[in-house]
């Protein structure tokens, strides 16, 4: 899954002008800031020309003149220009700023609803790092080339033209000859900075590569302790950092091999300038001024085209960047309402100005947004087949109904497909054939938001947010009181522990709950579901990986949890599947066993072993922690 | 200031010479450059306006004018001074590179080592360090602080060495060539220079908010990414779409207000420095009318201001950097001055045990390890203040022989100092005090690295590296043939499942490749140890993920090898007790019970509650079926 990741650095051969014109015409939407911008490249291209024609023109004016020469004339025109430059300057760097922060700005946000509404399997095979440099870096770097790059180009295709121009102007014959060095110039720009670009390339591409290998050195270092491996470890990172050490070595040599060939061939340029110009103005045919300005205009060509080159070089760079975006902005999610059910929401919305925000167990004659009943009474997979992506399938043609107020334990062994089932509920996934159906009727007929709105999940891994414990709960509903939030964390045992913490509900979590235990983080997670007040429950392998105590805090708050709902359980823990109504026993993506508990011992089947194996586990876990109480005693 | 001066020439050990000769080469490029307005002012002045030399000439360009053969030469052959230009600056340009190059090795070279002492240094560093460390800002510190220093060494130092050397050469040079002109074309630098600085300082702290906001950015990117499942579960796309809003605005808003900010430092810049061109081409010009100044001269000042005002303009920047660089060089430092673990650390007690332990000779090669262990009265603390966090894991007297060949089994609630005990005898951590002994003698004074190549230890939560499945079972053992390779697997119960993969021993596992379960995890890192063919095992709680038969059947494995290896097993469960040939138990630092597995299962204890859940099962699950 991740090797096709790790090749995101590819260099474009070429330019893809379809795609370019794609992003060019978002930022189009910025006409304040892109037109200016357009109008100052051009104006900053002609005060740099003008700074020269100064020159000339004040050269020209003392040598013929001498104390004659208009002075004051000469400081309000230098004056002038100085001025217009130096706003030109200002206004640039602002509109461009402000093109790009913009630009980053609004494909971030685009980006990151669309991320809301994909579906998971969109997730299942893209790394979150992954994702968060398409957000972060590859949105930010999109946004320069686009910015900065205008400007650049602009201004560049302005200046070279102009000085052209000048040079033609001023005497043909000889600007012919300097603008002969612009092809080579050009051409030489171009080969060194995609030499560089691709060297650079290189270094980064070795310098993920040395992170990686910190990263796994301190990790893995008491492994590297226990096999005597620090010799050879080392070695293994020497290959890394000498190739990182040529990569950079190559990269300085391309850089500063191409700066004095192009500062060379200006140079050419200049002397061009003086020997064909200097015969001219020896003769008189030419003025001292203009020579000077021929010169100085020969040694500038550099410049300009230098910043073409870099530009066109770096939007080949990044064009991998913006097929990513652009991709990513142009997938479609693939689970999302269909146009009927659209239709469906936006009737009910007409006809009922103000629904009712929550609903609290709605009674049989509720509506929920999508005009269908808001009460669930029965949930029926009906020959559900289902594989993920590519994979082999994990459902086989699935029967189960299930009434309001049941509570359905699916145990089995790991990859038979009991969180495929209950992935399916919560229509995080839908059947690649056969129909999962709400009070009769089939799900994709009704509000996927509606559903998922009904939804209380618990996960194995319990995931907070950062912020306090009361803020976590409350995701669970947004518009609970705080009395509200303090019932749920008693109802599931939280309470006393929240308490006893230094500000409450008020303290911190930390990143991704780093400051509660597992069995902390779990308990609120139950208050944030039971918060939720959700009419479907799922609770997936939430007690395995807590500690016995944590786990006879939830066992009590359970009987309140699943009281009137819909429950699906995935458990380990014997207490959580005694207490269902059903356990079935899921194998291969089938039912193999299904029964209340007594009923499935006495068969003496495949739940039989699990359930001895797992009895004898938890007995030598509470039999090793009891001693370890009794010692303290 | 002086002393991160010191810390950065220390740094230069070994690359000193190429430094100087980048900055050689930068003389070269400094004078080579100024040639090139020089013969350009010297050939407008006397080849094409036909000037004479006279006294007020000055005399560089005398000279200059006589190395091209005399201004009437010059005059009927006027292609000689623009080949001289372009001669001059090929070499300027050929110096240029080789600079480049020079500093490249240099600054790179000690980059390069840098990153080599800093992963050697914490391949060494106790395992007390790393268990307190943080992993990411370890990372940080090896790899963008050592960046940060990088670019330090590439190019702020040659930019310094750049901006001195022009200091240095271009005020005499061109006081040569006017005095007044001077005056006048530099008389706006200075204030620029301080402009520069000031203006940098006070945006430091933009910058870092930036950097800021751009940070808390990508956190809550990655909270809403990494818990997608929750936010899906309670519908929250549209808060999770407001909580995005706030960052992301604000970091485009403190962006943009660096942004103005840029705006006017550049415009403001742009001013004074087009200011100070002007000041000197209508100065100079106003001087050509009285006859003070050549146009040639003042072609040379304007091109010798336009070299000058870019440096001068970075200046701010690079001295504001040279702060960066210093708290990044601190960083660094700090983990290289932490101590590595000794080769051999001094006996920490003398053994009260009977007999003197042999201290090892570090001159004798060892032999290997027959498999003895005698651990007599062992103590250990963790560091830190007495807590009951700092009680978990101690060791309070623990005393134990082990024979060659033995099975001995390690069984007690967590914390009671099992994994500890492990850790001392791998040399992990040291005892407080208290003797260890291997073949009589004492751990302490053998050398660690000897020590751990005795031992082959599997952990709870084995760490594998990304390599292939084949180079992970081969660090046991870095010469294993194939088929001894495949022998260990067998022992393991995993060789049928790595040949299930597509592409068998050859997979590549971890980030770059695929993921394995935790117990496939475990029964690599044994077929790891069991290759290695170590006189000593040990098997911290090596199978907690392994199911009962598969565990079972890699004990036998085991046991066949039995003779050639002295085995440690930590384990809850008691079908891997039973395999042992005998068993302590250990509570709180100390052992409570030990013997043979018939005689603790007739001892009132804890080995014994364990026995007889294996017989209540069956009548406890009847007792439950009965209210059913």
């Amino acid at each position: 899954m991740s090797a096709q990741f790790h090749q995101e650095d590819e260099f474009s051969a070429r330019l893809d002008t379809g795609l370019w014109w794609k992003i060019f015409r978002r930022s189009l939407r910025y006409k304040r800031q892109l037109y200016p911008l357009f109008a100052s490249a051009v104006v900053l291209a002609v005060c740099d020309a003008l700074f020269v024609q100064i020159t000339r023109w004040v050269i020209d004016g003392v040598v013929r003149d001498g104390a004659a020469a208009p002075f004051g004339r000469y400081v309000a025109v230098y004056l002038a220009i100085t001025v217009v430059f130096s706003g030109c300057v200002w206004s640039f760097i602002n509109l461009a700023g402000s093109l790009c922060n913009h630009l980053a700005h609004d494909i971030r946000t685009e980006s990151f609803d669309k991320l809301q509404a994909l579906e998971f399997a969109f997730f299942d095979t893209r790394p979150v790092g992954w994702l968060i440099s398409r957000l972060t870096s590859d949105c930010d770097r999109l946004a320069r080339v686009i910015g900065w790059g205008l400007l650049d180009i602009t201004w560049g295709i302005t200046y070279v033209v102009m000085i052209a121009a000048s040079l033609l102007y001023m005497n043909w014959r000889l600007g012919l000859i300097v603008i002969g060095v612009v092809p080579p110039l050009a051409l030489i720009s171009r080969i060194f900075q995609k030499k560089m670009l691709l060297s650079s390339r290189e270094i980064r591409k070795y310098n993920s590569q040395i992170t990686a290998g910190y990263n796994e050195s301190i990790q893995g270092v008491r492994t590297t302790k226990t096999l005597v491996r620090e010799a050879d470890n080392l070695k293994e990172f020497q290959s890394l950092s000498v190739a990182m050490f040529d990569a950079s070595v190559l990269n300085a040599r391309q850089t500063s091999s191409y700066y004095p060939i192009v500062t060379t061939l200006g140079s050419l340029a200049a002397g061009l300038a003086l020997w064909r110009g200097g015969y001219l103005t020896a003769g008189g045919a030419m003025s001292l001024g203009t020579l000077v300005a021929f010169v100085n205009f020969a040694g500038q060509f550099f410049n300009p085209i230098n910043q073409l080159a870099q530009r066109l070089t770096e939007m080949q760079g990044a064009q991998a960047a913006g097929e990513r975006v652009l991709g990513l902005l142009e997938t479609v999610p693939a689970i999302k309402d269909s146009p009927a059910v659209t239709a469906k929401i936006a009737a009910h919305a007409t006809s009922v100005p103000s629904p009712s925000p929550i609903a609290h167990h709605p009674s049989p004659a509720a509506l929920a947004a999508d005009g269908g009943p808001a009460r669930i009474d029965s949930i029926e997979f009906r020959n559900v087949t289902f594989r993920y992506e590519n994979g082999p399938v994990v459902l086989h043609d699935f029967n189960l109904t299930v009434r309001a107020g049941e509570t359905i334990a699916l145990v089995g062994p790991s990859g038979g497909g009991k969180s495929t089932i209950v992935s399916l509920v919560c229509r995080f996934y839908e059947p690649v054939s056969g129909s999962i159906l709400i009070n009769g009727i089939d799900y994709r007929e009704r509000s996927l938001a509606w559903l998922q709105s009904q939804l209380g999940i618990v996960l194995q891994t319990p995931h907070l947010f950062k912020g306090n414990v009361r803020e976590n709960i409350r995701y669970g509903r947004l518009t609970a009181t705080d009395a509200e939030v303090e019932a749920a964390a008693k109802l599931v045992n939280a309470h006393e522990f929240i308490t006893q913490m230094e500000n409450g509900y008020d303290s911190s979590v930390g990143e991704g709950g780093n400051r509660l235990s597992t069995g902390q983080r779990q308990l609120l997670s139950f208050a944030r579901a039971l918060l939720a007040n959700p009419q479907i429950f799922v609770m997936d392998e939430a007690t395995s990986s807590i500690d016995t105590e944590t786990e006879q805090l939830i066992q009590r708050g359970l009987e309140t949890i699943f009281s009137g709902r819909i429950s699906f359980v995935i458990a380990h823990r014997l207490s959580t599947i005694r207490r269902a109504d059903r356990i079935l026993v899921i194998t291969g993506g089938r039912i193999e066993e299904f029964g209340t508990h007594a009923e499935l011992l006495r068969r003496r089947g495949h739940y039989y072993e699990l359930y001895t194996s797992q009895f004898r586990r938890e007995r030598e876990e509470a039999v090793l922690e009891g001693s370890g109480a009794d010692g303290k005693a | 200031m002086f002393s991160q001066l010191q810390v950065i020439w220390s740094l230069m050990r070994g690359f000193r010479l190429r430094y100087g000769c980048a900055l050689g080469c930068l003389v070269f490029v400094t004078v080579l450059n100024y040639g090139v307005p020089l013969v350009g002012s010297a050939a407008i002045d006397y080849a094409v306006a036909h000037k004479s030399l006279d006294a007020t000439t000055p005399s560089l360009i005398a000279g200059l004018l006589r190395l091209l053969g005399g201004a009437d030469f010059l005059r009927t052959h006027l292609w000689l001074a623009p080949l001289a230009m372009v001669l001059l600056a090929a070499a300027a340009g050929f110096f240029s590179y080789l600079k480049g190059w020079q500093a490249s090795l240099a600054s790179d070279g000690i980059a390069r080592r840098l990153k080599d002492d800093l992963y050697d240094h914490l391949n060494h560093l106790p395992a007390r360090y790393h268990d307190k460390a943080d992993t990411g800002d370890l990372v940080q510190r090896c790899t963008s602080d050592v960046e940060t220093v990088r670019q330090f060494l590439a190019a702020q130092v040659m930019e310094i060495g750049n901006a001195l050397l022009l200091a240095a050469t271009a005020l005499p040079l061109l006081l040569s060539l006017s005095v007044p002109m001077t005056l006048v074309s530099f008389a706006l630098v200075g204030p620029l220079t301080i402009y520069a600085y000031i203006y940098f300082r006070q945006v430091q702290h933009v910058f870092k908010e930036v950097a800021e906001a751009e940070g808390a950015l990508t956190a809550v990117i990655q909270e809403n990414l990494t818990g997608i499942r929750v936010v899906r579960a309670f519908a929250r796309q549209e808060f999770e779409r407001d909580k995005f809003a706030t960052p992301n605005a604000r970091y485009r808003d403190r962006s943009l207000h660096l942004m103005r900010l840029m705006a006017w430092y550049w415009s403001i810049s742009d001013v004074v420095a087009l200011g100070q061109l002007g000041i000197t081409l209508i100065v100079g010009a106003q001087w050509i009318t009285e006859g003070k100044l050549t146009v040639g001269m003042l072609f040379a000042f304007l091109s010798y201001l336009g070299i000058m005002l870019w440096p001068v303009r970075q200046m701010g920047r690079i001295l504001t950097d040279l702060g960066k660089t210093s708290v990044a060089l601190t960083r660094i430092r700090e983990i290289l001055s932490v101590a590595r673990e000794s080769v051999a650390a001094p006996i920490p007690a003398v053994s009260k045990a009977e007999g003197r332990a042999e201290r090892a000779d570090p001159a004798q090669p060892l032999p290997p390890l027959t498999g003895r262990l005698a651990v007599r009265d062992l103590h250990f603390h963790h560091a830190g203040p007495e807590s009951a966090e700092a009680s978990r894991g101690a060791l309070n007297g623990l005393s134990f022989d082990v024979q060659p060949g033995e099975t001995l089994a390690i069984l007690g609630p967590s914390g009671a100092g099992k994994s500890t005990l492990m850790h001392l005898l791998l040399r992990l951590y040291d005892y407080t005090s208290g003797s260890i002994q291997f073949d009589g003698r004492e751990l302490s004074s053998l050398p660690r690295a000897w020590v751990r190549a005795q031992i082959g230890v599997v952990m709870q939560e084995p760490f594998l590296f990304s390599k292939t499945l084949r180079d992970n079972l081969r660090l046991g053992r870095g010469d294993a043939p194939d088929h001894e390779i495949e022998a260990a697997a067998r022992a393991a119960v995993i060789h049928d499942t790595i040949l299930g993969f597509a592409e068998g021993y050859a997979t590549l596992i971890g980030e770059r490749g695929i993921t394995l379960s935790g117990g496939q995890r475990q029964r690599v890192a044994i077929a790891r140890a069991v290759l290695k063919r170590p006189p000593l095992l040990i098997l911290d709680d090596a199978m907690s993920a392994i199911d009962a038969e598969t565990e079972s059947v890699i004990l036998q494995a085991l046991r066949e090898r039995r003779g050639r290896a002295t085995t440690l097993v930590i384990a809850h469960r008691l079908s891997t007790l039973a395999h042992a040939d005998r068993v302590i138990v250990l509570d709180h630092g100390r052992i409570i019970q030990t013997g043979t597995h018939a005689q603790l299962s007739s001892q009132e204890g804890l080995y014994r509650r364990l026995w007889q859940i294996q017989t209540s099962v069956e009548s406890d699950f009847k007792n439950e079926l009965k209210p059913a």
